[in-house]
């Protein structure tokens, strides 16, 4: 029995390391992030873009759901060591560095739409419902959840005046006429050389080889309507508080 | 009798003698170095796998890299073991009939080194009966092929200073060759060759001539000293010349290119070096002043054909920067080049190959779109050239720009020094499991190109592009793959699809073949597995 005890001591701080103890940025002021912002521009921005929004390389770091970095902590350890199987190096920069570089990305996270939204989220939430916007939103039109964390306040707007104007390609409607003379319409959720996986307009997941498709047509255009005429500018604002909440 | 088992057992042991790698090519049933022989053919004269019987292709084996880091290796197969290295610095040597390992080092690499774009290796090269490898951290190591023991370890670079290893050394005779990563970090890059037995330096050639040396006037100010001119792919060389020939990579910052005015030689330039002395021999500058991270990174191609009715010792090289180039290996002389794909950089070459620039092109503030995209018409994968054909493959990237930004930068040691960024539509590496990719976005190709005119005779289209590089044979079989994971053998002739198996994960390295126990094998890394093929038994 007597190594149980000094087991079970010296599990304590282990266990107390797994409890809700994740560090959070100690350089998190106006001049930090300032500062980080310097650092993004020499040593992120060549493949994140200037703006964070992604580039050739990079992925989009102006939004809040980061797959490798969902915490500060998260995204100090990835700056410190990269991100293994990717282009995402290590960077030789103090601690101090690196935690005002996290200050600086966080601040590019478009979730402040929240905080800019100027309208009542609560008669945009009755909105929001009399539009049925949840008919399509709940089925295969983008996930709302989140959604200010993802785009920019003028992205939102844009979406609900002009939804064509930028479509997701997994949005983009998709058609093909395959050899047998059947017409498929749907979304295109991936493609290769030899197929292309559909979810198709009555709810199937599909994937068809290349060779079955005679023709295969994208439009880039959204099924959702303008309400650029539909609403007032309060009530646009109204709508997009409740969306950023 | 135990003293003639041992003496048995060391007469089988692979001694790679220099003699047999100038015959490297002769001998299919092994694959020596990282490009297959010295000329870097990506060819094999193996023939039992053919265009008639390629459909009974079946997998043999798996091996599965315990690192999640890019799998870049191309493995070297020797008298019946193949060694192979796993990301960052581990060397397996193993069963190529069975994929059963016989052993493995691994190198400990600090926790933070400096390459520009994952933590990767792309291969060995082996002398006697040792192996060499250079390392994340800047050292080039020696180990015994029979039991994976250090030799030796000798410092190249001081790696926090932003260098790193990554590309597979070169033997010429008795000397190591091996270069240096790290065109992003305000390098001032180097070959440097290795006294095979002791590790020992023994010639350095610096890619940024320093200032009374010649082609250190192309430099403007001090930029010289942080220009980069990086090496990361093994060179080429040839014996009757005792020449090698070695691409060199982006001038830096990459791109903002008014700090350093001038050609900036030698990089994004071929080098040929006396193979004893480092000397230069001759370059050749593909892009003057590069503005586009366009690396002259590429496979060193040596072919020995007729050229316009005299017989002639040519190197072609298909460029990122979108022309394909025929120069005359021996002097340098520009002979033709040609695009061989969309670009808008240039209104075409000179007499002596040099650009006739588009005004504007160059990345701007604001950001200026130019084709091709940031990783060029084709990039560091091999090509593969087939004497019998008389074709030179490679996987193309087509129709396919970039948005190049400038922005100014001071130089801090160990740093990115980029002084600019790109959007591109196509991802400079697979990022996602997803590909949804846009029909007006480009597209890949494996291409044939006639090297005598530069025109393309066929193609097979892909609808992402291809980070892999090509293998073809004697019996006319071309292997290579795709971003999506697509492994594939065509006709060699005709581009023809006659095989195909999806594997699942992005092909960033360059197929071999080898024979073991009779067999013909094809080999592969792809994902985070190494996957080899034979035919059904």
């Amino acid at each position: 029995m007597r190594p149980l005890v000094p087991f079970f001591l010296l599990a304590l701080p282990l266990l107390a390391q797994h409890s809700d103890t994740a560090l959070t940025n100690p350089f998190n002021a106006p001049e930090d992030r300032r500062r980080g912002g310097e650092f993004y521009r020499s040593q992120c921005a060549n493949c994140h873009g200037m703006d964070g929004k992604g580039g050739a390389s990079g992925p989009n770091l102006a939004t809040a759901s980061l797959r490798h970095a969902p915490t500060e902590e998260a995204m100090f350890r990835v700056i410190t060591k990269g991100i293994a199987g990717t282009s995402m190096p290590g960077f030789s920069m103090n601690g101090r560095e690196i935690w005002q570089i996290v200050a600086y990305v966080r601040s590019l996270n478009v979730s402040r739409s929240a905080t800019a939204a100027r309208g009542d989220a609560k008669a945009g939430e009755q909105l929001f419902t009399a539009l049925r916007c949840a008919t399509c939103h709940t089925d295969r039109a983008p996930d709302l959840r989140g959604i200010g964390q993802r785009l920019t306040d003028a992205e939102l707007q844009l979406a609900l005046l002009d939804p064509s104007a930028a479509v997701a390609p997994e949005y983009w409607i998709w058609q093909a006429t395959t050899t047998s003379g059947q017409t498929i319409k749907g979304s295109r959720l991936n493609e290769d050389t030899f197929s292309v996986q559909i979810l198709d307009s009555a709810g199937r997941l599909r994937g068809l080889a290349k060779t079955e498709i005679e023709r295969q047509t994208l439009e880039r255009r959204s099924p959702m309507p303008s309400f650029r005429d539909k609403l007032t500018g309060r009530q646009l604002q109204d709508l997009l508080a409740y969306l950023v909440q | 009798m135990k003293p003639l088992l041992l003496l048995i057992a060391t007469a089988a042991l692979a001694q790679v003698t220099p003699e047999r790698l100038l015959r490297a090519g002769e001998e299919p049933a092994n694959w020596l170095t990282y490009h297959g022989s010295y000329a870097s053919l990506h060819h094999s004269g193996l023939r039992q796998i053919t265009p008639a019987n390629a459909a009974q292709l079946e997998l043999k084996w798996v091996f599965q890299a315990q690192s999640l880091e890019k799998f870049e290796t191309t493995p070297l197969v020797v008298d019946g073991v193949m060694y192979l290295t796993e990301a960052p610095n581990t060397v397996i040597a193993l069963d190529p009939a069975t994929g059963r390992e016989f052993w493995m080092y691994e190198h400990k690499n600090p926790e933070v080194t400096y390459p520009c774009c994952g933590k990767i290796n792309r291969g060995l090269a082996i002398r006697g009966n040792t192996l060499f490898m250079g390392t994340l951290d800047g050292k080039l190591i020696a180990l015994d092929a029979a039991t994976g023991r250090l030799r030796w370890e000798t410092t190249v670079v001081d790696f926090r200073k932003g260098y790193a290893l990554t590309h597979a050394p070169l033997i010429i005779k008795d000397k190591v060759l091996i270069g240096t990563a790290g065109g992003e970090l305000g390098i001032r890059g180097f070959l440097a060759a290795y006294d095979s037995q002791t590790g020992k330096e023994i010639w350095k050639f610096k890619t940024i001539p320093e200032p009374g040396e010649p082609g250190n006037q192309t430099w403007g100010g001090d930029s010289w000293k942080h220009g980069g001119g990086p090496i990361w792919l093994t060179g080429s060389y040839d014996p009757a010349l005792n020449l090698t020939y070695w691409g060199v990579g982006n001038p830096g910052p990459d791109w903002n290119p008014k700090v350093r005015p001038g050609d900036n030689l030698y990089t994004s330039s071929a080098i040929a070096l006396d193979a004893d002395t480092g000397k230069l021999k001759w370059h050749f500058q593909f892009t003057p002043h590069d503005e586009w991270d366009w690396d002259a990174v590429q496979t060193p191609v040596l072919v020995d054909r007729e050229w316009k009715g005299q017989p002639r010792k040519l190197l072609l090289w298909a460029n990122r920067n979108g022309f394909f180039y025929v120069i005359d290996r021996a002097t340098g002389e520009f002979l033709q080049g040609t695009p061989f794909v969309k670009q808008d950089w240039a209104k075409g070459l000179d007499a002596k190959g040099r650009p006739i620039r588009v005004e504007g092109r160059g990345p701007s503030p604001q950001g200026s779109r130019t084709y091709p995209g940031v990783q060029g018409g084709t990039n560091w994968f091999a090509p593969s050239y087939h004497p019998g054909t008389g074709l030179f493959y490679l996987n193309v990237w087509d129709d396919y720009s970039s948005l190049y930004f400038s922005w100014d930068q001071e130089f801090e040691q160990g740093k990115w020094y980029a002084g600019g960024g790109v959007k591109a539509d196509v991802q400079s590496t697979r990022r996602d499991r997803i590909a949804r990719r846009h029909p007006d976005s480009g597209y890949g190709a494996v291409r044939a190109l006639n090297p005598l005119t530069g025109a393309k005779v066929w193609e097979y289209k892909t609808t992402d592009v291809s980070d892999g590089g090509v293998l073809t044979t004697a019996s006319n079989l071309l292997f290579t793959g795709t971003r999506e994971g697509h492994f594939f053998a065509l006709d060699a002739k005709t581009g023809q699809l006659l095989w195909r198996k999806y594997l699942g994960g992005q092909m960033v390295a360059s197929p071999i073949t080898y024979e073991v126990g009779g067999r013909q094998m094809i080999s592969i890394a792809v994902g985070h597995s190494l996957f080899t093929f034979g035919l059904r038994e």
